[in-house]
């Protein structure tokens, strides 16, 4: 899939982008480049401390800006490295993604994983997986040909509680 | 009833126990109330109850202007205490600094407000003194509350999109949402921070949606229903589905309704070692 | 105020070099973007020349601002940022692409990998542009330890700190140092007595003037972090004021209430109800028990002070102190307060003792079942049957005796699943104690394995068989029951296929080493983690064994799960070294990494609303609440602020600030955003 004489001419290249934890899958990744593992080159890495550390806005801005897809991935339950990091992260994306999906984005535009800094492997299967799903859906194209320019009437702030029925 | 409000109002204005009292008063015509802010004791016969006290005086315990008032008594209906309970857990509020006259009630607007029509808080929960008959707080099935959702959470995704894009397209960024919202409480909302500016001030599509979807966010696990957000949408966005959504989310996944409970644990600031985790790969 | 950036790309020899064009990658870095005033490419980064070129290129470019395309910034981002710092640059302005790591090694495809290779430039040089200046914060230590049990583990980790010369509190529970190994008769694999080897050193810590002992005390809150850590001790009311007392023996001698079963006899012995734990205590002071003393029982009785009662005073009257007796039934708990830099936890394990659990070993139903400890205090010289082996019931010396292993231990249905991993040993030390004691007697041993690995300790345990005559029988006790004076033991022997019916005098029930009751109290004190069994963890059971989760608190012994005696020393050795390389240190020095909860001028003072989210989730509580308050003194404001001194950098709090009032240096809002910014779309 990955070797590039088997890319078919003007194939879709998503972009994704992946917010990870420091500790494990970033770690993770480098062990998939130690071993030489080969995957596909659309993923962008913005690494942080910990899932936990992890504000759904980046995750909307990086829809705003164009991303095709996005992945969300730290250390495995019960090995955050500072402790429950990583629960409170599945918290939040537990109401987060619902609610993307309620309005209408696909759900594996979003993708979340646990992969340990021992898992090289696994951050090649997933990331070969979600570039996979996403060229299968397409470009963002939706997100991406929202507007950027707003109607004229900006005044008008109303407050419009004063009065009720 | 009416008239045992403007007594007890009186009485807690005149022994000093407050300040000011957040009512309800008659409104331009009979269909309509507007807030009140009775500071003496002669005024109190400006407070009215009728069906249409729809909206959630709690928003006026932020802001600036009441709050100089002093030490205010707050007429609540069950909906609206559950609001107090919420900034009682945010550490917005003490509750000996604010006096609530819980009032009974089987349901405001007219037609009946969506809110009224699964609420299973007629007798508020919490209150320092409690007007009208006690009513039986009876639990509304899950199913039941959220069968709002239903008819779009059915839709296709594409649907879904279009929909919401319609929606979020018109909103002209007034932020009347979030003024009115009394658990929009933040001294800088994250929109007025421009260093980064996450959120796009100015109205268009693409800013919209990352508006509009943050609100919701940021109230997940908090908002208690008061539908005032979506009251005051100068541009009629369905505010609530959002609202809902994520209520459904967080009580189908963390069991937790905001505003219930006083000694439960914040949703969105605890979690279980056993969440769903479904959705991981 | 915007930086001049230098962007240095490294072959990695031809690691990265083979498979991305580093060439156009650093051209590209400086294409369309003004902030980029210098570029390079060089063989190996990382190397000497590599270092150099960085520090030259920064003082002679005048560079405020670094990114090192080469491989993974957990290989050599230290080493850059150090090299920076040496050339006058704030070492927080480098950042690093990681080239090959995610680029090189991983895509073969030139083009492509040379693509990805110019964004992840991009990417780290808008957020170097977005870097802020940090500098390690500096925490002052305290440079006093606190050691808390005095058990062989705490008194090794004592004497060890407080020979290189630091100061050291320790903190006891029971009225005197010792723990267990003071009740142990001989230890294995040596056989040497355990007192012999255990009171020189008590005395020693006594006599340490670097050590400050405080017995019958508790610790009642850890507050602070490492290197400054406030601990309150709570001093229980001894009765006895040890400035005075001289302990010597006349109350404890007079005391008429004498029938109290002796816990450091494991109750087969008697004391006072004013005491001294065992002969060789320290301090050989005693306390009064209020529980049993008469004094005290008719004072509650009666419901008046104590002192007021006048049942029983022969302590007091005979105490030879004067002016003022050292003996005071009026003294209350005393709080104290100790600044100090490094902790250790050696509170030690506490033996399986409700035997009645084992009923079908006739445990708690027959005096002559005893546990492991109890046998050790039989076979004391110091014990209560001074050192001869007697049965409880009637002081007969047993003529066979049987003992059964793992009671309590690898039994996850009544006990625990988890091997003690000292009963093999000390079994076959107790049926060479009784062999030397009881020549003609006979000891049977039922077990289910034998577990030895230890220098010496195979040998150890063949020798009870082989020499010492001890009949080992692999098996499990089905029933032990009276008949007549005799207990009968019916057991399996598995290896022969029979059924074993011993009839024994007395029965020793190897009984498990468990965490200490409110070992889960605890660890909720000191914030530190505790496994499923309640020892406490370590952070990391093969690379960091003696450091508990929380920095600046370390684990020595038996707390942290069962060991033997040579176990317990030298981990209590590792803790001492990990507290002296602590304290040798006058400041600790922190990496910035750290949240921050924004401060503005009046009238905003913070966007922070107090509405505590960000406490709620910070797992080291490093989120204190701060109030703003007016010239007046009066509120104006609660906001949050963090404590850099416990905060460990891991930004929950900042995300989950709704309006972003918090945020973590090195990770701020405006990097992440210049990060997702830079991305090339298509
Ligand atoms: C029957 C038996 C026989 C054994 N024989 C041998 C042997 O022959 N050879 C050998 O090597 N090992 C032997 N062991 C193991 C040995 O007892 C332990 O390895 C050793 O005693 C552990 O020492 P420690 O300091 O970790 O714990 P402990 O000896 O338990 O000391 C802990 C100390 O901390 C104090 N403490 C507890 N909680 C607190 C608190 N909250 N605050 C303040 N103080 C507190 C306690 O009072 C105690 O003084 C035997 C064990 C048993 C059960
Ligand atoms: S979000 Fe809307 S419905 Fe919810 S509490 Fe705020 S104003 Fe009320
Ligand atoms: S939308 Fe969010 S940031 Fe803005 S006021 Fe509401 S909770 Fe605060
Ligand atoms: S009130 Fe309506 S129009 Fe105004 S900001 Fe909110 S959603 Fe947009
Ligand atoms: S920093 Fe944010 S989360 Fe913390 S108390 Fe302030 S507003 Fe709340
Ligand atoms: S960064 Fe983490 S440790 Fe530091 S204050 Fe925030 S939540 Fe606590």
């Amino acid at each position: 899939m990955s070797k590039a004489e088997a890319k078919p001419e003007n194939q879709f290249e998503p972009k994704i982008i992946a917010f990870l934890c420091n500790w494990c899958t970033y770690a993770g990744a480098d062990l998939a480049g130690t071993g030489r593992k080969e995957y596909q080159a659309n993923v962008r890495i913005i690494k942080l401390p910990c899932t936990g550390g992890i504000d759904p806005l980046f995750l909307i801005k990086a829809f705003e800006r164009g991303a095709d897809g996005i992945l969300v991935s730290g250390c495995h339950p019960g090995d955050c490295h500072y402790n429950s990091g990583n629960y409170h992260a599945r918290r939040r994306w537990n109401v987060f993604r619902p609610l993307l999906e309620f309005c209408g984005i696909n759900p594996d535009r979003i993708q979340f994983s646990w992969i340990s800094a021992a898992e090289g492997g696994k951050w090649v299967e997933t990331i070969n997986g979600i570039v996979d799903a996403v060229r299968e859906l397409g470009p963002f194209e939706s997100y991406q040909k929202l507007n950027t320019i707003g109607p004229e009437t900006s005044g008008g702030a109303a407050d419009a509680s004063s009065e009720t029925g | 009833m009416i008239e045992e409000l403007r007594k007890k109002a009186e009485e807690l204005l005149k022994n000093g126990t407050v300040k000011v009292v957040f009512g309800y008063g008659e409104g331009s015509v009979p269909e309509r109330t507007r807030p009140v802010f009775i500071t003496k004791p002669e005024d109190v016969n400006k407070l009215t109850w009728n069906k249409y006290c729809v909206y959630n005086l709690t928003t006026y315990l932020k802001r600036q202007e009441t709050r100089k008032l002093g030490k205010p008594a707050l007429i609540l209906k069950g909906c609206d205490a559950r609001t107090i309970i919420v900034l009682l857990k945010e550490c917005q509020i003490k509750r000996e600094d604010v006096y609530i006259i819980g009032v009974t009630c089987d349901g405001v607007g007219d037609p009946l407000a969506e809110k009224c029509k699964a609420c299973d808080v007629h007798t508020p929960l919490i209150y320092d003194d409690l007007v009208g008959e006690k009513r039986e707080n009876k639990e509304v099935p899950f199913e039941e509350r959220y069968a709002e959702l239903d008819e779009y959470e059915k839709l296709e995704e594409k649907d879904k999109w279009e929909f919401w894009q319609k929606q979020f397209e018109k909103c002209i960024k007034c932020y009347a949402c979030s003024n009115i919202c009394p658990l929009c409480f933040c001294d800088r909302c994250i929109v007025e921070k421009n260093q980064p500016q996450w959120i796009d001030p100015s109205a268009h599509p693409r800013g919209n949606l990352s508006w509009n979807v943050t609100r919701a966010y940021h109230l997940a696990g908090r908002c208690i229903n008061c539908e005032e957000c979506q009251r005051v949408c100068p541009v009629d966005i369905p505010l609530n589905l959002l609202n809902k959504k994520l209520a459904k989310e967080a009580e189908k996944s963390f069991d937790y309704r905001p505003g219930y409970n006083i000694d439960d644990e914040l949703a969105m600031s605890t979690y279980k070692e056993d969440d769903d985790e479904d959705f991981f790969k | 105020m915007s930086k001049k950036i230098g962007v240095f790309v490294c072959h990695c020899g031809t690691n990265i070099s083979a498979t991305v064009d580093v060439e156009k990658v650093a051209e590209e870095a400086k294409k369309n973007n003004p902030g980029v005033s210098y570029t390079t490419t060089y063989k190996y980064m990382c190397s000497d020349p590599g270092q150099k070129l960085l520090r030259d290129k920064i003082k002679e470019e005048g560079l405020d601002g670094v990114v090192v395309a080469a491989c993974s910034p957990k290989m050599h981002e230290h080493t850059f940022r150090n090299a920076s710092k040496k050339a006058g640059m704030n070492p927080y302005h480098v950042e690093i692409s990681n080239l090959r790591e995610q680029c090189s090694w991983v895509h073969p495809d030139k083009p492509t990998g040379t693509e990805k290779s110019v964004d992840l430039v991009r990417m780290m040089t808008e957020k170097t542009r977005k870097d802020k200046s940090l500098n390690p914060i500096k925490v002052p230590v305290t440079k006093r330890a606190l050691v808390i049990g005095g058990g062989i583990a705490g008194i090794q980790a004592a004497l060890d700190i407080a020979d290189a010369g630091h100061e050291v509190i320790m903190v006891e529970r029971e009225a005197s140092i010792g723990g267990h190994m003071a009740q142990l008769s001989e230890t294995f694999p040596t056989l040497d007595c355990s007192q012999c080897i255990m009171t020189p050193k008590m005395v020693e810590l006594a006599q340490n003037e670097n050590i400050t002992l405080y017995t019958w005390s508790e610790i009642e809150a850890v507050d602070g972090y490492l290197g400054n850590f406030d601990v309150k001790i709570r001093k229980k009311a001894r009765s006895v004021d040890l400035d005075l007392c001289t302990g010597c023996s006349s109350c404890w001698q007079v005391c008429p209430s004498k029938k109290i079963k002796s816990e450091f006899d494991m109750g087969l012995g008697k004391r006072t109800a004013i005491y001294i734990p065992f002969p060789q205590a320290i301090p050989s002071k005693p306390v009064l028990d209020r529980e049993h003393c008469l004094l005290f029982k008719d004072a509650r009785k009666k419901n008046i002070p104590p002192n007021d009662s006048k049942v029983c005073r022969k302590c007091l009257d005979i105490c030879p102190i004067a002016p003022v007796k050292a003996i005071d039934y009026t003294q209350e708990d005393e709080i104290i307060t100790e600044k100090i830099g490094a902790i250790v936890v050696a509170t030690g394990y506490k033996e399986l003792d409700d035997i009645s659990m084992y009923g079908e070993y006739g445990g708690g139903k027959y005096k002559d079942v005893i546990t492991g400890l109890q046998f050790e205090r039989l076979a004391s010289a110091s014990g209560p049957s001074e050192g001869e082996i007697q049965r409880p019931s009637d002081g007969k010396v047993p003529e066979i005796i049987v003992f059964i292993q793992c009671v309590g231990s690898r039994d996850p249905a009544k006990g625990c699943s988890y091997c003690s991993k000292t009963c093999c040993m000390y079994t076959a030390k107790h049926t060479m104690l009784y062999k030397h004691k009881v020549h003609h007697g006979h000891a049977y041993v039922f077990y289910i394995d034998i577990r030895c690995p230890g220098k010496g300790y195979e040998e150890f345990s063949l020798r009870a068989i082989e020499e010492e005559g001890a009949t080992y029988l692999r098996g499990r006790v089905s029933r032990v029951y009276k008949k007549g004076d005799k207990l009968v033991v019916l057991g399996a022997d598995t290896l022969t296929g029979s059924v074993v019916e011993i009839e024994a005098d007395m029965v020793v029930l190897a009984s498990a080493m468990k965490a200490q009751d409110d070992a889960e109290k605890f660890a909720q004190k000191l914030s530190i983690q505790y496994d499923k069994d309640k020892f406490f963890s370590e952070i990391h059971p093969k690379l960091k064994p003696v450091e508990s989760s929380s920095a600046g608190i370390f684990l020595a012994g038996t707390c942290q799960g069962p060991k033997d005696i040579p176990e317990t020393v030298a981990q209590a050795g590792a803790a001492a070294s990990k507290v002296l390389a602590l304290l040798s240190a006058d400041e600790l020095e922190r990496e910035p990494v750290v949240a921050k909860v924004d401060r503005l001028p009046a009238p905003i003072f913070s966007t922070c609303i107090g509405c505590f989210y960000c406490q709620r989730v910070c797992p080291y509580g490093a989120i204190e609440s701060e109030d703003i308050k007016a010239r007046d003194g009066s509120t104006i404001k609660t906001v949050a602020r963090v404590n850099e001194g416990l905060c460990q950098g891991c930004g929950l709090c900042a995300a989950t600030c709704r309006s972003k009032s918090v945020e973590l240096a090195g990770f701020n809002d405006e990097q992440v955003y210049a990060e997702i910014n830079s991305v090339e779309f298509n």
